[in-house]
């Protein structure tokens, strides 16, 4: 005699089976080579989409369990500093082994001088991902009001602009400073002494967000499209 | 059953541990301080401010200063590609730093004055206490800034060439244009992360110092070289005529004036006292 068996419910241990393997599958599938940037934070800034993240991730000392050990170590306070694991963290060292301006306007590191100190509070310009926060999809990331954290008393003695640096200061139009000047110098072009040739602040956050280039596309320093070896 | 599950517990627990703890592969290195780091920083400060002194005194003197006479032009704008000119003293001394910047040495070099040419050069804070102590002085001022945990030390930038004074009188934007022969001018500051070194990262300093001053050097003979009529770069010197010592050349000089006063401290290093932190006193 046969017995009808009706398709019952999924056994729960098959279910658990299942709900295992699914996020292994997946993670299998994000560390598969090539899928890197499905991995990623977020989307590439301007010009980085092309960059292996190794570029800027890169590994860090020792082995992983060397790593996992030191900062065990660590917690149960066998050693007094832990280790970074798998990646050293991304720094202005990453950034400017590709991004190397010899004539930057406004490098990183003269902000770790003290008297900078009102200015790191406000917008910690002495790290370039302050101001270029990784895997936005932009260029800058930054509010085109930054100027003021530095600028506030400026005093231009011979101003060849009308109005003067210094009432635009006072009427604080901060916004308007990056329609005229390249904030790190790197673009071949004469800053502008007319308003008439001004930059619209639609323009400026076009570009900050990755749009257009608009202070021309020649650059000094162009960057290197693999890092600099140390 | 339980027993089963008490001994895999146990079992992995044992793993674990293993894998944790026992040192199968190298402990990785701290970022311990390092032995024999008993070179006071300020000691260490000194002696590059010194050797700055003197590579400034030589390029200003025997470079810019001499050059006009020979039709070699120095400006502030000096990469610009209209301009054909080399660095001011002061823009020597920032391609010195960025180079510092770039090199393994995290020794931070900059310089401000209280009347700077560029209202963003100016002393702000601690600075400006300390530079108002310098001009009262005449003494260097070192200090820890906390907020950074940089052990800071400011040295009085002087006028000690007549092209600094006319430069800086002369120019457009500078806010003072009384200045004279022998003042103050302004200071360069130098930072560094630890209160004391050893006699290797004491030398590792010096070197990347040195580094920095043939990297500015060198910078302006590249600008040079891409003059419409370039000078010749060899033995000579502008006192000569049109012409540019080498690096070599300019580096073996300084290397003449400076090295005796820098062996004399690196010998005084070695009996140095074990350094004060100075971050203890604030």
């Amino acid at each position: 005699m046969t017995r009808n068996r009706s398709p019952g419910p999924v056994p729960r241990r098959r279910l658990y089976a299942v709900a295992a393997l699914a996020p292994v599958l997946a993670l299998g599938i994000l560390l598969l080579p090539g899928r890197e940037r499905l991995r990623a934070a977020g989307p590439a800034n301007t010009g980085h989409a092309e960059l292996a993240c190794a570029q800027c991730h890169t590994p860090a000392d020792g082995t992983v369990r060397q790593q996992v050990q030191a900062n065990v170590r660590q917690l149960v306070g066998l050693r007094e500093s832990g280790a970074d694991f798998l990646h050293k963290p991304v720094g202005n060292a990453d950034c400017v082994a590709c991004h190397r301006n010899e004539d930057d306007r406004h490098p990183v590191y003269r902000f770790n001088e003290p008297r900078f100190q009102e200015a790191r509070e406000a917008i910690a310009p002495q790290y370039c991902v302050s101001c270029h926060v990784e895997h936005s999809g932009k260029r800058v990331t930054a509010e085109p009001t930054l100027c003021v954290s530095c600028h506030a008393d400026m005093e231009i003695r011979e101003d060849p602009i009308e109005p003067t640096h210094a009432q635009l200061a006072l009427l604080e139009e901060w916004a308007s400073c990056l329609g005229c000047h390249d904030f790190h110098g790197n673009h071949v072009r004469t800053t502008p002494v007319s308003f008439d040739r001004v930059l619209s602040l639609i323009e400026v956050r076009s570009y900050l967000d990755g749009g257009p280039p608009i202070y021309g596309r020649e650059l000094r320093y162009p960057a290197r499209t693999e890092r600099a070896k140390p | 059953m339980k027993s089963t599950g008490f001994i895999l517990s146990a079992l992995t627990l044992v793993v674990l541990a293993i894998y944790l703890f026992v040192n199968a592969p190298p402990a990785l290195s701290e970022n311990a301080v390092e032995a024999g780091a008993t070179i006071p920083i300020e000691m260490v400060l000194e002696t590059v401010a010194a050797e700055n002194d003197i590579v400034r005194a030589l390029y200003t003197g025997e470079i810019v200063s001499k050059g006009p006479a020979v039709e070699l032009h120095f400006d502030e704008h000096w990469r610009d590609a209209a301009v054909q000119a080399g660095p001011l003293p002061a823009l020597f001394l920032r391609e010195a730093a960025r180079s510092l910047h770039n090199s393994e040495v995290p020794l931070g070099l900059f310089l401000g004055s209280d009347f700077p040419i560029s209202a963003a050069n100016r002393f702000q804070g601690a600075q400006a206490e300390a530079f108002e102590r310098i001009r009262r002085t005449q003494k260097p001022e070192f200090f820890y800034a906390a907020e950074t945990g940089q052990y800071t030390a400011m040295f009085p930038d002087v006028a000690s060439v007549a092209g600094c004074v006319t430069c800086h009188n002369e120019h457009a934007e500078s806010p003072k244009v009384d200045w004279q022969l022998d003042d103050i001018m302004g200071a360069t500051t130098w930072m560094y992360g630890k209160a004391a070194v050893s006699q290797q990262e004491y030398l590792r300093i010096i070197s990347a110092v040195r580094q920095g001053f043939r990297d500015a050097y060198t910078a302006y003979l590249e600008e040079a070289a891409t003059f419409e009529a370039p000078p010749e770069i060899g033995e000579r010197w502008p006192a000569e005529g049109f012409f540019l010592p080498s690096a070599d050349v300019f580096m073996t000089e300084f290397a003449r004036r400076a090295s005796a006063h820098t062996v004399d401290r690196l010998i005084a290093g070695v009996d140095a006292p074990e350094a004060v932190i100075v971050a203890d006193a604030e």
